[in-house]
């Protein structure tokens, strides 16, 4: 299952500089969320506090956890447990298999669940069709390098999953497969789903999407696309 | 604490000093890998950077086999060049440069020297602790070879185990080294002089026979031709020691007055001990000198012992540049993937096992180079020591041995501890400024 987001205050600042505020922000708990807005508004850092990656102000709690009050290291931790991420350029290690590359994690988990998380990316590469065998990623197509990537997010069974441009690479019948595939996952497994796109595809076959310009939440809508 | 570790024997002394170097590398792998299993993502790294990393391995194994290399082979050539010395106990030449003299007397350097005469060989010779007085009369060469006259004794000292054949036993035959390419039975006829300015035919006219091999002594005797002194002197038109009446007789005792003169006598005394008192009683001012080449190797050696340090030094601060050069390698390269390191901390993965892919990626670099480094250590000195021993014919073996493998394994613990550096940069780095790059 999902985890439930509220956000309280949040503000992120660089040198000085105000990156993003969000007085208040309410998401249920398997809710498929979109960012969108303007290159440069502010999604990405968005998608960054709520992953712990940037140090923020004011408060950030997934389900009973308030990651802003977190040590890096903790932040780290829960990003490892709950969170799974997604890149607009995938960020695969060409040089290993799939399996190898949609199971990295447990390479840094504990012996206990390494198991575990080779079985599941396997069943999610299987579930996203993605070409069995143990051949280089290098050769795969974008589609096929994204499905990987969200093999890889999910292999952990994380309740949070928070993609960035995930379609952005591909054109558009892949994209239209890549979008049925990760909504009908997300959606079966009931984890909570932020995605920030301009993808209009992808944005209005979610629940809601926020709309962020100069670094400010401008609007939230219930499935509502441009 | 000192007499315990004198007790222990040899090897035991040996693996505790590879521990006690490879200690920092084993406790910073056991503190980092712990529970982790960064191998996949480290040969990744290698893979995708092969021919960056190949050069990194083959610039660590060029700059250890070239240190341990040249240090092996100055230490072959020492034990080689007091191996082939060992049968010359005293050597009596005309007073000149120690070191000239043995060069010429016992490893056959062509060199003009003056030549001690028959009174003076004669005293040698009848002295009571004297075994064996064996005049050197060298000058002569055949195809480089050179052509040294002496005594039958001599050739039985120097060979130790029995010659193939026989020995001389009349003016105008030979016993040839080893190495020589000559068979028994063959003939032929001395150069005057070595080398380019070689006279092939000063001596036409006189033909020597080979009537016996030595076996290998690893000296330069190896490639020399041993004829009885007397031909050497016949050769060149001078008497040849004995009176006409002595008839085709070779060897000692010589009538001083018939004797024409040697550049050098090298004595066997009866006794070890006697070598001493003869050393002391066969210099005389102006007359004759006496030495042990194994002394004046040894001052030979102090002054290789200057140029080994000096060596030492070179080598360790050529080390010192190839690890800084590694560690600022290790930096860019890391940079080159801090995308990936960024990914794998965006999805989770602790510090430590960033500092264990990036750590074991430089480790296995160093490994690797450390590794060639003492292979090629040992080619270089086999290498050295095979063109050393074919210019010289001083059999030098120079292998590599522990203490090559101790510097090596110096090398290899300081700089794996030393690529904790890089690796603990790679955290410093922002994770969302290198996603985003």
């Amino acid at each position: 299952m999902g985890l439930p987001l509220k956000i309280l205050d949040l503000a992120v600042h660089a040198a000085g500089r105000s990156l993003l505020k969000v007085p208040t922000l309410d998401v249920p708990a398997g809710a498929l969320i979109g960012v969108r807005g303007p290159s440069g508004a502010g999604k990405s850092t968005f998608l960054h506090a709520l992953s712990g990656l940037t140090e923020v102000e004011g408060s950030i709690r997934w389900g009973k956890t308030d990651i802003a009050r977190l040590s890096p290291e903790r932040r780290s931790a829960f990003r490892a447990a709950h969170v799974g991420m997604i890149f607009q350029d995938h960020l695969l290690f060409d040089e290993l298999s799939t399996e190898a590359n949609a199971s990295l994690a447990a390479l840094f988990s504990p012996a206990a669940k390494r198991r575990d998380i080779a079985r599941r990316a396997a069943d999610r590469l299987d579930r996203l069709r993605v070409p069995p065998g143990r051949r280089s990623v290098a050769s795969f197509s974008g589609g096929e390098r994204q499905r990987v990537a969200i093999s890889r997010a999910l292999a952990t069974d994380p309740a949070i999953l928070l993609a960035d441009e995930p379609t952005a690479s591909l054109d558009r019948p892949a994209a239209d497969r890549l979008i049925d595939d990760l909504v009908a996952l997300v959606r079966q497994s009931g984890k909570t789903l932020i995605a920030v796109s301009h993808d209009p595809h992808l944005l209005e076959r979610l629940d809601r999407v926020l709309t962020i310009e100069d670094g400010a939440l401008r609007a939230d809508s219930l499935a509502e696309t441009t | 604490m000192t007499s315990v570790w004198a007790a222990l024997p040899v090897f035991m002394q040996n693996g505790l000093i590879a521990v006690g170097l490879l200690g920092p590398l084993l406790l910073v792998g056991a503190l980092l890998l712990r529970g982790f299993r960064p191998w996949p993502l480290v040969r990744a790294l290698l893979w995708r950077f092969r021919w960056a990393n190949l050069m990194f391995v083959l610039l660590i194994a060029v700059s250890i086999g070239m240190g341990i290399g040249l240090i092996a082979q100055e230490r072959g050539l020492r034990v080689g060049t007091a191996k082939a010395a060992e049968k010359f106990d005293l050597v009596v030449t005309a007073p000149g440069s120690e070191l000239t003299m043995m060069l010429a007397a016992v490893y056959l350097q062509p060199a003009a020297v003056p030549l001690l005469d028959g009174f003076a060989y004669d005293r040698i010779a009848r002295h009571d602790h004297v075994a064996i007085a064996a005049p050197i009369a060298f000058g002569d060469s055949h195809e480089g070879a050179p052509v040294v006259g002496t005594i039958a004794d001599f050739v039985t000292h120097l060979a130790g185990d029995p010659v193939e054949g026989r020995l001389f036993q009349r003016s105008g035959e030979a016993v040839i080294g080893s190495a020589i390419d000559l068979k028994i039975g063959d003939r032929f006829t001395p150069a005057h002089g070595h080398g380019a300015r070689a006279e092939e035919d000063a001596h036409d006219g006189f033909e020597i026979e080979v009537v016996g091999r030595m076996p290998p002594t690893g000296s330069p005797w190896d490639r020399a031709i041993l004829i009885p002194v007397e031909t050497v002197w016949e050769v060149h038109g001078l008497a040849n020691g004995h009176r006409v009446e002595e008839g085709d007789r070779i060897g000692p005792p010589f009538t001083p007055e018939l004797f024409p003169g040697t550049p050098a006598i090298i004595v066997r005394a009866t006794e070890f001990w006697a070598n001493y008192a003869l050393r002391s009683e066969f210099t005389e001012a102006g007359e004759t000198m006496a030495f042990f080449p194994g002394t004046v190797l040894n001052d030979l050696y102090r002054v290789m012992g200057d140029v080994r340090q000096a060596m030492s030094v070179m080598s360790t601060v050529n080390q010192i540049l190839v690890a800084t050069a590694v560690l600022l390698g290790l930096f860019i390269l890391s940079r080159l993937f801090q995308r990936q390191l960024a990914m794998l901390r965006a999805l989770g993965a602790p510090r430590r096992f960033i500092l264990s892919v990036v750590w074991g990626y430089g480790v296995s670099l160093l490994l690797a180079g450390t590794a060639l480094g003492l292979t090629f250590g040992f080619a270089a000195a086999a290498l050295l020591s095979r063109l050393v021993t074919q210019r010289t014919d001083i059999l030098v073996t120079a292998s590599i041995t522990w203490s090559e493998v101790t510097l090596a394994l110096a090398f290899l613990s300081a700089t794996s501890f030393l690529s904790l550096i890089p690796a603990l940069v790679v955290l410093t780095r922002p994770i969302v400024e290198n996603l985003q790059k």
